[in-house]
């Protein structure tokens, strides 16, 4: 049964990503400015907004473990924080291709970057704090408070664009500034991928939830094996 | 400097899949060694038993 | 009051053993001079960083006091036994932070002359808000510190996960301290616009303070 639910998802943002690619590529104009390179933007923000809506589940999910001690929610903050991490790097990268046409330099080190970087090295090291713990109720008790401490990071970042002055453009999207500053059709655009990423994101996180479950049988039956 | 831009926003889109198809076979290859694991510790439960 | 016992404790013990004391000053005096082979020394634009040199010494060797911060308890389960003991786990964790903060206090203290000599940097002049800003960077670096050392005690890889961990978190307060020390160091007032460094680094100071507070608690319990 959820097998066959998270076959449908698959099919379903597997068809969706391309249909968006096609449009991006070949239906929608090139910006008047900086001609075809913008079409990046259809990828490095809803992949933006895919790694805030998972670092926010992954802060739901902490705070729900350490006031119901439930290892299911630890299971999810570990999934979507690592599939947080996986869109945040798509977002990392991709401004810098865009940074080297745009700015000339594939790094500038202002306060948008170099934040979205940090956030990204605090989550990592979240992952690695994982790891060097066995025990599972110490492990997530444990990633669980760091993951509070590292959600500070993330709204620094997304913060960081109004606080310093910055070179990376400013905020576009009209429900966050209320007013229209891109083209309608474009904006639909960077909305209509963000709905195939954060489909492609949980689709992730449900495969990766359904891993943990297995490992955790792993564990039961090498337990068993032990005993024998 | 046109050839370039269109050059980069192909390296971009690319990057940009690619990356996330990194992690799709990084969850494959995951996905493929637990049940790898599950398979071999059932036979070897059942056999002991 | 307990935690002022507690950090007493700490500080006692550690100034009879003086292990990490003399350890960490030993190696920020090295990074000191570390630093003099990366750049022209003499150069006049070394007033322009001076700020970010120094915490970045702070920074190491505050991550050497505070790994040793809890796992000076792990021989003989003191952990266990402090864990244990009727005193609070916010009550613990304050009492040994403040036992960090001293001792990061007193390094800096003693390396800043040993900077201005180098350096050749002038910061008599700026001695008190430069110990303020040291305060508050210092405060904010082992409170969160202290936290991780926590968090981080029973694992072996110990002594890399702490700075892993608390670097870049603690960058905020770290970036506005360095900020603030390099203005106090080129012999300026902090004023006008640079209010809102010293702004960031009280109020990282005061949001981290209380989120350890709330959450320590839940990390020493087991």
């Amino acid at each position: 049964m959820t097998k066959n639910i998270r076959l449908g998802l698959g099919v379903l943002v597997g068809l969706l990503l391309l249909r968006n690619l096609y449009v991006i590529l070949f239906n929608l104009p090139d910006e008047m400015e900086q001609g075809p390179i913008y079409r990046i933007f259809y990828y490095h923000l809803p992949a933006f907004f895919a790694a805030i809506v998972c670092y926010i589940t992954a802060l739901v999910a902490s705070s729900l473990y350490l006031m119901k001690k439930n290892l299911r929610y630890d299971a999810i903050a570990m999934a979507a924080t690592e599939v947080g991490l996986a869109f945040a790097a798509v977002n990392l990268i991709t401004g810098m291709i865009w940074g080297r046409i745009s700015w000339g330099i594939w790094w500038a080190w202002d306060a948008r970057l170099t934040w979205a970087l940090i956030c990204w090295l605090v989550y990592f090291g979240y992952l690695m704090l994982r790891q060097a713990i066995d025990d599972p109720t110490e492990r997530a008790k444990n990633s669980a408070v760091l993951s509070i401490f590292a959600f500070v990071s993330v709204a620094i970042t997304y913060k960081a664009i109004e606080w310093w002055r910055t070179q990376h453009p400013g905020p576009v999207l009209s429900i966050r500034t209320g007013q229209q500053l891109i083209d309608p059709v474009m904006e639909n655009m960077l909305y209509m991928n963000f709905l195939a990423l954060a489909t492609l994101a949980v689709l992730m996180v449900i495969i990766r939830l359904n891993q943990e479950e297995m490992q955790r049988q792993i564990d039961g039956l090498r337990r068993r094996a032990h005993a024998i | 400097m046109d050839d370039r831009n269109i050059q980069f926003m192909f390296w971009g889109l690319a990057t940009a899949w690619g990356l996330l198809a990194i992690y799709v076979v990084m969850l494959a290859a995951r996905e493929g060694r637990l049940r790898k694991q599950l398979e071999s510790l059932k036979r070897m439960i059942e056999e002991k038993q | 009051m307990v935690f002022l016992q507690i950090a007493a404790k700490d500080l006692r013990s550690e100034l009879r053993t003086k292990e990490s004391l003399n350890a960490s000053l030993s190696f920020a005096v090295v990074i000191l001079l570390l630093f003099s082979f990366a750049f022209d020394p003499s150069s006049e634009a070394v007033a322009e960083f001076s700020g970010g040199l120094l915490w970045l010494v702070f920074a190491f060797a505050g991550a050497l006091i505070l790994n040793r911060s809890f796992a000076r308890e792990l021989p003989n389960d003191c952990l266990e036994v402090l864990i244990a003991s009727p005193v609070s786990g916010a009550q613990l964790f304050l009492g040994k932070t403040i036992a960090s903060f001293v001792l990061l206090l007193i390094i800096e203290v003693i390396c800043l002359p040993i900077f201005g000599i180098f350096y050749d940097i002038t910061w008599l002049p700026q001695a008190l808000p430069l110990l303020g800003i040291f305060a508050l960077g210092t405060w904010g670096m082992t409170v969160l510190g202290t936290l991780f050392s926590a968090l981080t005690v029973n694992l072996s890889l110990r002594e890399l996960m702490l700075p892993m961990l608390l670097y870049p978190l603690m960058l905020p307060a770290l970036m506005a301290a360095m900020r603030l020390t390099t203005i106090l160091l080129a012999g300026n007032a902090i004023g006008g616009g640079d209010i809102v460094w010293l702004r960031l680094l009280i109020g990282f100071d005061i949001i981290f303070t209380a989120l350890s507070l709330a959450l320590v608690e839940t990390i020493l319990v087991r």
